[in-house]
C-alpha cells in the first residue's frame, strides 16, 4: 500500500472503465430521452469503453506479471474498507471481452421497441458491474461483492420484462439461485474477515491480507465452500447448472450474449482471483472433485444438449458442456492448462455470443425456436446460415478456428498432470460434433417448411455485429498469441502463489 | 529460391477457396470455375517446381507460430520428403482433372462456389495432412478433410438423407479422431514435442507397451479417415455426395490419409510388431469384409465405395507387414484408376439420367459413347488386378510382403488378401457386365458427354494401367523406382527367391481369371439378381449400421433422455420446486398465526414468556 500512496498519479483508467457505462445508464435514464437517441448513446459508451480496453490491452498485454495497474483510495476506514482496482493480465482479457461483447448487445438489441431507454441503462449498468466484478480485485472484496451483486439485478429485470413467454419463472429462478450462492459467499467472507481481525486486531478487506489468515483445515474447507458454491452456481457447474438454460432460453437476445458470454464467466474468474488463492490447502485437495464435476458436467451438458428441441436451449447446454472443459483445465494445475483455460472463456464467450447473435436474428425471420420447425435455412437465408455454420464449427472445436485453441492446450496441459483426466475428456470431441451438427441439420438442411414466406438476408446492422465476431473467430484460432501473451506472468504467479 | 514458397503449395487452393466462398456467387460463373481450377493446378505445377527440394532429408519451412505457451511451442512448419512429394504430387495432380471434371459434371448447379469453394479448401486441408511437420497441423488438415467431406456429401442438403449422410460420415470419423487426438497428447505428454521428426526419432526409448498402445490409437485414428473396421460404416453413405466429390476425397485422397498417416509414423509404428500385426490384421479383414459387400451391392457408386474400402485394405495390410514403399505405390495407382472410375461412373450415371441402380442399367456398350466403355474397362482391369496394369503390380506386392513375413499370421492374412482378391475380379467383372453387357434395362439417354467430362478421365485411366511403373519389381526387370525414391522411409526390404514371386504372381492371376470367368457366367447374359438373406446380408454390409443403431446409437440417445429428462427435469428441478413448495406452504401455515385477532396474539404471548421462564428457571436450578 505504502508503495502505491508514493507512486505517481495516474489516470485512472480502472475507474472510468466501470464509471463510463454508468454514466451512460444514467443519462439514458435520467432526462426524457427517445429510445433512438439512447440506443446510440449506449452504443457510444459501449463503442468509447471498448477502446479504452483496447488500449490498455495494447499497451499493457505484454505479458508481466502483477498488477498492471492498480488504483486505490480510502474509503471507509473504520473498517478497513478501501477502493482499490487493479488490472492484471487475466482480467485485462475478461476486460476486453466484456467491452467488446456488450457493443455486439446493444446492437442486438437495436430493433427492441418496448422501453428502450430502460433496456439501454440495464444493459450499461450490467456492463459496469461487469468490470467492477473483474476489476475489484486486489483491495476489497466488499467492493466485489457490491459488484457481484450488482449484476444481478439488471439481469433479473432483463429477462423478466424483455423475455420470452417463460420470463417470469426463469427470472425468479436465476435470482433466487444466484442469491443462494451469493449469501454463501457474503458469509464466508464476514467470517474471514472477522477471523483476519481476531488475530491481528486490523480489520482489512484487503485480499493480499486476508490470504495471510491462519485458518484450521476445517475452516478452510468451510470458507472455500461458500466462496465455490457461489462461483459454482454462476459457471454454472453441475448440479447447480439448471437454472441457466431457463435464463439463456427465456432472455432477450442480448441478455443471452451477455449471460453466457460473461456472467457465466465471473463464476470461473472468482474461483481463479478469489477462491484458490485465499484457500489454497482445501484447494489443493478438493482438485480431483472439482475436476469429477467439470467431466460430469461436461457430458451431462452434452447429452442434455442433444436431447433438447429448443435451439436455445441447446446452445446453454453446449455453453455448460463447455465450461466443464474450461474447469478442468483448472483443476489439472499446470501453467498450460490454465492459459488454455484462460483462453477458452474468451474463445467461448466470442463463439458462443456469436452463436446466439444468429439465433436472435434468424428467429426475429422465422419466429420460432422449435428445432422441429425449422429448417432448409440455407437455401433462404445463405449468408446468415455460412455465419452459423462458421460459429457452430468453431464451438465444436475445428481446428483453426477460436475455440480449438483454447481446447488443444487445456488437453495438452491436462494430460500431462493427469493422464487420465484428459482422456475421460476427449469424448467430448464426439459429444459436442453429435448436438452440433444436429442442431445444424434441423436448421440449415434438409428441405425448407412448406409454410414460411420469403426472408432477407443480412441487414448491415447485423453484419456489422457477425463481421467482427466471424474475424475474431479465424483470429484466435490461427493466430492467439496475443491473446496468450497477457496470460503468462498472472498464470505463473498464481499457480505459484500455491503449496 | 526461399523455401518458405514451399508453403503457396497449400496456401493457393485455401486462397481460391476463400475468395470462392466470399465473393464467387458475386462473380461470374466462368471466373469462379477458372480460379478453383487454376489454384490447384498452379499447386501441381509447384510441386513439379520444388520437386528438387524433397531430396535427401527433405526441406523444412516454418510460416509463423501458432501455439506457443511456455514449453509447448506449434509452429505452422511444413516438411517436404520423399514421402510427402509423391503423395503431394498425386493430391493435386488428380485433384486438377477432378477439379475440370467437375466443371463439366456441374455446369448445371446453381451453388457452384459453395461447390468449388468447399473442394478448393479440401485440397487445402489434405494437403496441410501431407506436407504437416508436426502432428498438430496434421490434424488441421484431418479435421478439415472430415469438415470438407461432410459439406460436400451433404452437399444437395434440400435431400435430409443427404445431409445425415454427411453427418454420419463426420462423427463416426471423429471417433477415430479421439483416438488420434489421444495418441497425440500422449506423445506430446512423452516427448515434450510434436514435431513427427523428433517423434520418431525418440520413438526406440520408449517401453514396448506403450509403443504398442501409441500404435493401436494411431491405428484407430487411421480407422476413421480410411473408413476401416470397425469405423467403416460411414463410407457407402457417403455417396451422396455429387460424384466428383467421390472421386477426389473417399477414393482418391481422404480415405487414404489414413494410410499415409501410418507411413508418415512409421519409424515408430514399426518398432512395436503387436501393434504391426495389428495394423495387417485391420487391413485384412476389411479388405474381405468390403469386397463381399461389393458382392451385392446395386448402386453404382456403393459398388465402388466398398472396393475403396476393401482396396484400402490392402494399403493398411502393407504397412502392418512392413512395406511403406508397397503401400504407397497402391495408394498412387489405386488413386489413379480409382477417380477414373469414379469420375466414369458420374458419367454413366449422368448418361442413364441419374439412374444410380445397376440391375437398371445395362447396354451400355452399344448405345452409349464407346469412349467411356474403354476408360472404364481401363480402371476395372487395374481394380481386378489384371496382370500388367498398375493394380496388379501393386497389390501383388503387396500380398508378396504379407507372404513373407512367414508367420502364422501373416499367411493367414496373405490367404485372406487372396481370397479377397478373388472377389474383387468377381465384383468389378460383375459391374462392367451389368452396366455394359446386353440391351438397355432402363431409359438411356444417350447424348453426347461434355468435353470436360470425357478427356480428364484419359490421363487417369492411362496413369492406373501404366501405375506398375513407379514401383516395376526387379524381378521383371524394374528398378523400384518408389523404393529407391523414399530410400530410407521405404521400409522392410522385401526378399524372396524369384521362383517364390513367380509361383505367387501366377496364382493372383489364376485367380482372377477365376474370378471374372464366374463374372461372364453369371452377368453377361442379365438373368436377374440373386434376391435372398445372404445377398440381403452383404446389400447391408452385413448389418453393421444396424448393429451401430443398436450399440450405439440408441444407447446414447437413451442416456441423453436420461439426463435431459429423468435427472435435469426430474431429480434436480423436481427437488428445488419441493423446496420451493415446502417454502411457500411454510409461510401459509405461519400466515395462519397472523389471525388479527388479540387473542391469539396473546395466547403466543403468555406461551412463549412461559416457555423462556421456564429456561430461566433450568438454568438457575443447574
Amino acid at each position: 500500500m505504502t508503495t502505491m500512496a508514493t507512486a505517481l498519479p495516474q489516470f485512472p483508467w480502472l475507474t472510468l472503465l466501470i464509471g463510463l457505462p454508468l454514466a451512460g445508464a444514467l443519462l439514458c435514464l435520467l432526462q426524457r430521452r427517445s429510445a433512438g437517441e439512447c440506443r446510440w448513446l449506449a452504443l457510444a459508451t459501449t463503442l468509447a469503453t471498448l477502446a479504452v480496453s483496447l488500449w490498455l490491452f495494447v499497451t499493457h498485454g505484454d505479458g508481466q506479471s502483477g498488477w498492471l495497474l492498480r488504483e486505490d483510495a480510502a474509503w471507509i476506514p473504520r473498517f478497513g474498507i478501501r477502493y482499490t482496482l487493479a488490472l492484471d493480465g487475466i482480467s485485462l482479457l475478461m476486460v476486453l471481452l466484456t467491452a467488446g461483447l456488450h457493443t455486439v448487445a446493444v446492437l442486438i438489441a437495436w430493433p427492441e421497441q418496448r422501453r428502450v431507454p430502460l433496456f439501454m441503462a440495464l444493459l450499461l449498468m450490467l456492463e459496469s458491474g461487469l468490470m467492477g466484478v473483474f476489476l475489484a480485485v486486489d483491495g476489497v472484496l466488499v467492493l466485489f461483492y457490491l459488484c457481484w451483486e450488482a449484476r444481478l439485478l439488471p439481469m433479473v429485470f432483463l429477462i423478466g420484462i424483455w423475455g420470452e413467454e417463460g420470463r417470469r419463472r426463469a427470472a425468479v429462478r436465476f435470482f433466487l439461485y444466484t442469491l443462494a450462492g451469493s449469501l454463501a459467499m457474503l458469509i464466508a467472507m464476514i467470517a474471514l474477515y472477522l477471523l483476519y481481525a481476531a488475530q491481528t486486531g486490523a480489520p482489512s478487506f484487503a485480499l493480499a491480507d486476508l490470504a495471510r489468515t491462519r485458518l484450521t483445515l476445517t475452516q478452510e474447507y468451510l470458507l472455500f465452500g461458500g466462496f465455490m458454491l457461489a462461483f459454482a452456481i454462476k459457471a454454472p457447474l453441475v448440479p447447480f447448472h439448471t437454472w441457466q438454460p431457463d435464463a439463456l432460453s427465456e432472455s432477450p437476445a442480448a441478455g443471452s450474449v451477455d449471460l453466457t458470454g460473461l456472467l457465466l464467466k465471473t463464476g470461473l474468474y472468482g474461483m481463479i482471483r478469489f477462491a484458490f488463492p485465499l484457500f489454497p490447502h482445501a484447494t489443493r485437495n478438493s482438485l480431483p472433485f472439482l475436476a469429477a464435476l467439470a467431466l460430469l458436467g461436461l457430458f451431462h451438458a452434452a447429452w442434455n444438449a442433444y436431447r433438447q428441441d429448443d435451439i436455445k436451449r441447446i446452445l446453454a447446454y453446449s455453453s455448460i458442456s463447455h465450461l466443464g472443459l474450461v474447469v478442468l483445465g483448472l483443476a489439472a494445475w499446470n501453467a498450460t492448462a490454465w492459459q488454455g483455460s484462460i483462453l477458452l472463456m474468451v474463445t467461448h464467450g466470442v463463439v458462443t455470443g456469436a452463436l446466439f447473435a444468429v439465433v436472435a436474428m434468424l428467429r426475429s425471420r422465422t419466429g420460432t425456436r422449435e428445432l422441429a420447425e425449422l429448417g432448409g435455412l440455407w437455401g433462404a437465408v445463405p449468408t446468415l446460415s455460412a455465419f452459423f455454420l462458421l460459429f457452430a464449427l468453431a464451438s465444436l472445436g475445428l481446428p483453426g478456428l477460436a475455440n480449438f485453441a483454447g481446447e488443444i492446450l487445456v488437453l495438452l496441459g491436462t494430460f500431462r498432470s493427469q493422464p487420465l483426466w484428459a482422456l475421460l475428456a476427449l469424448p467430448g470431441l464426439v459429444f459436442a460434433a453429435a448436438y452440433l451438427l444436429r442442431l445444424v441439420q434441423g436448421m440449415l438442411w434438409g428441405p425448407a417448411p412448406a409454410a414460411r414466406g420469403m426472408m432477407a438476408d443480412l441487414t448491415v446492422r447485423e453484419w456489422l455485429v457477425l463481421i467482427p465476431l466471424a474475424v475474431l473467430t479465424v483470429w484466435l484460432g490461427l493466430y492467439p498469441a496475443p491473446f496468450l501473451a497477457p496470460l503468462a506472468g498472472p498464470v505463473q504467479a498464481a499457480l505459484g502463489g500455491l503449496p | 529460391m526461399n523455401q518458405t514458397l514451399l508453403f503457396l503449395i497449400p496456401l493457393l487452393p485455401l486462397c481460391c477457396a476463400v475468395l470462392n466462398m466470399l465473393f464467387g456467387m458475386r462473380l461470374p460463373r466462368l471466373f469462379a470455375e477458372t480460379l478453383a481450377v487454376s489454384g490447384v493446378a498452379a499447386s501441381f505445377l509447384l510441386t513439379l517446381l520444388f520437386w528438387g527440394y524433397a531430396d535427401g532429408d527433405g526441406t523444412r519451412a516454418v510460416l509463423g507460430t501458432w501455439l506457443a505457451v511456455g514449453d509447448v511451442t506449434v509452429p505452422f512448419a511444413l516438411h517436404f520428403d520423399a514421402l510427402a512429394a509423391p503423395m503431394t504430387l498425386m493430391v493435386t495432380g488428380v485433384a486438377t482433372l477432378i477439379h475440370l471434371y467437375a466443371v463439366g459434371y456441374m455446369h448445371e448447379e446453381e451453388d457452384y462456389a459453395r461447390f468449388f469453394g468447399l473442394l478448393n479448401l479440401f485440397v487445402f486441408a489434405m494437403l496441410a495432412i501431407v506436407l504437416a511437420d508436426n502432428l498438430l497441423v496434421l490434424f488441421l488438415g484431418w479435421e478439415g478433410v472430415g469438415l470438407c467431406s461432410y459439406g460436400l456429401i451433404g452437399f444437395w442438403y434440400q435431400k435430409t438423407e443427404n445431409a445425415r449422410a454427411g453427418t454420419k460420415a463426420f462423427l463416426v470419423t471423429r471417433v477415430g479422431d479421439v483416438f488420434l487426438a489421444a495418441a497425440l497428447l500422449w506423445l506430446f505428454a512423452l516427448t515434450g514435442t510434436l514435431s513427427i521428426a523428433d517423434i520418431n526419432a525418440q520413438a526406440a526409448s520408449f517401453t514396448p507397451a506403450v509403443l504398442t498402445a501409441l500404435t493401436v490409437l494411431l491405428l484407430l485414428g487411421a480407422c476413421g479417415k480410411s473408413a476401416q473396421l470397425p469405423l467403416m460404416t460411414w463410407l457407402a453413405d457417403a455417396m451422396a455426395g455429387p460424384p466428383p466429390v467421390s472421386a477426389l476425397i473417399h477414393a482418391a485422397t481422404m480415405v487414404t490419409a489414413g494410410v499415409y498417416l501410418l507411413c508418415r509414423l512409421f519409424p515408430l509404428v514399426s518398432l512395436s510388431p503387436a501393434g504391426m500385426a495389428a495394423i495387417a490384421t485391420v487391413g485384412a479383414l476389411t479388405a474381405l469384409y468390403a469386397a463381399t459387400c461389393a458382392l451385392a451391392q446395386r448402386e453404382i457408386k456403393r459398388v465402388l465405395a466398398y472396393s475403396t474400402m476393401s482396396q484400402v485394405g490392402y494399403m493398411f495390410l502393407a504397412v502392418g507387414a512392413g512395406t511403406v514403399s508397397g503401400a504407397m505405390a497402391h495408394l498412387l495407382t489405386h488413386a489413379f484408376f480409382k477417380a477414373a472410375l469414379f469420375m466414369a461412373a458420374g458419367c454413366v450415371i449422368h448418361l442413364a439420367g441419374n439412374e444410380n441402380d445397376i440391375l437398371r442399367m445395362g447396354g451400355l456398350f452399344r448405345r452409349g459413347p464407346r469412349e467411356l466403355f474403354w476408360v472404364f474397362l481401363a480402371g476395372a482391369l487395374c481394380l481386378a488386378g489384371v496382370p500388367l496394369t498398375g493394380g496388379f503390380f501393386s497389390k501383388d506386392g503387396i500380398l508378396l510382403a504379407a507372404y513373407t513375413q512367414g508367420t502364422p499370421l501373416f499367411l493367414a492374412l496373405w490367404g485372406i488378401g487372396l481370397l479377397a482378391a478373388l472377389l474383387t475380379a468377381v465384383y468389378t467383372f460383375r459391374l462392367v457386365y451389368l452396366i455394359f453387357a446386353g440391351e438397355p434395362r432402363g431409359h438411356m439417354h444417350p447424348h453426347e458427354l461434355p468435353l470436360l467430362m470425357r478427356w480428364p478421365l484419359w490421363p487417369l485411366a492411362l496413369l492406373g494401367l501404366g501405375g506398375g511403373l513407379l514401383n516395376l519389381p526387379t524381378l521383371v526387370g524394374g528398378g523400384e523406382w518408389l523404393s529407391h525414391r523414399l530410400g530410407p522411409l521405404a521400409g522392410r526390404v522385401l526378399t524372396a527367391a524369384h521362383g517364390t514371386e513367380w509361383a505367387l504372381a501366377g496364382l493372383a492371376t489364376g485367380l482372377v481369371v477365376l474370378g471374372w470367368g464366374f463374372a461372364r457366367w453369371r452377368y453377361a447374359r442379365f438373368r436377374g439378381e440373386w434376391d435372398n438373406r445372404a445377398s440381403r446380408f452383404l446389400l447391408h454390409g452385413w448389418g453393421a449400421d444396424a448393429l451401430v443403431d443398436r450399440l450405439v446409437v440408441r444407447p446414447f440417445a437413451a442416456i441423453a433422455g436420461l439426463c435431459a429428462i429423468g435427472c435435469d427435469r426430474a431429480l434436480v428441478d423436481a427437488s428445488l420446486d419441493g423446496l420451493a413448495k415446502q417454502t411457500t406452504a411454510c409461510g401459509e401455515r405461519l400466515r395462519g398465526l397472523t389471525t388479527g385477532r388479540i387473542s391469539t396474539y396473546l395466547a403466543g404471548f403468555v406461551w412463549g414468556f412461559l416457555i423462556i421462564l421456564g429456561w430461566f428457571l433450568l438454568a438457575l436450578v443447574r
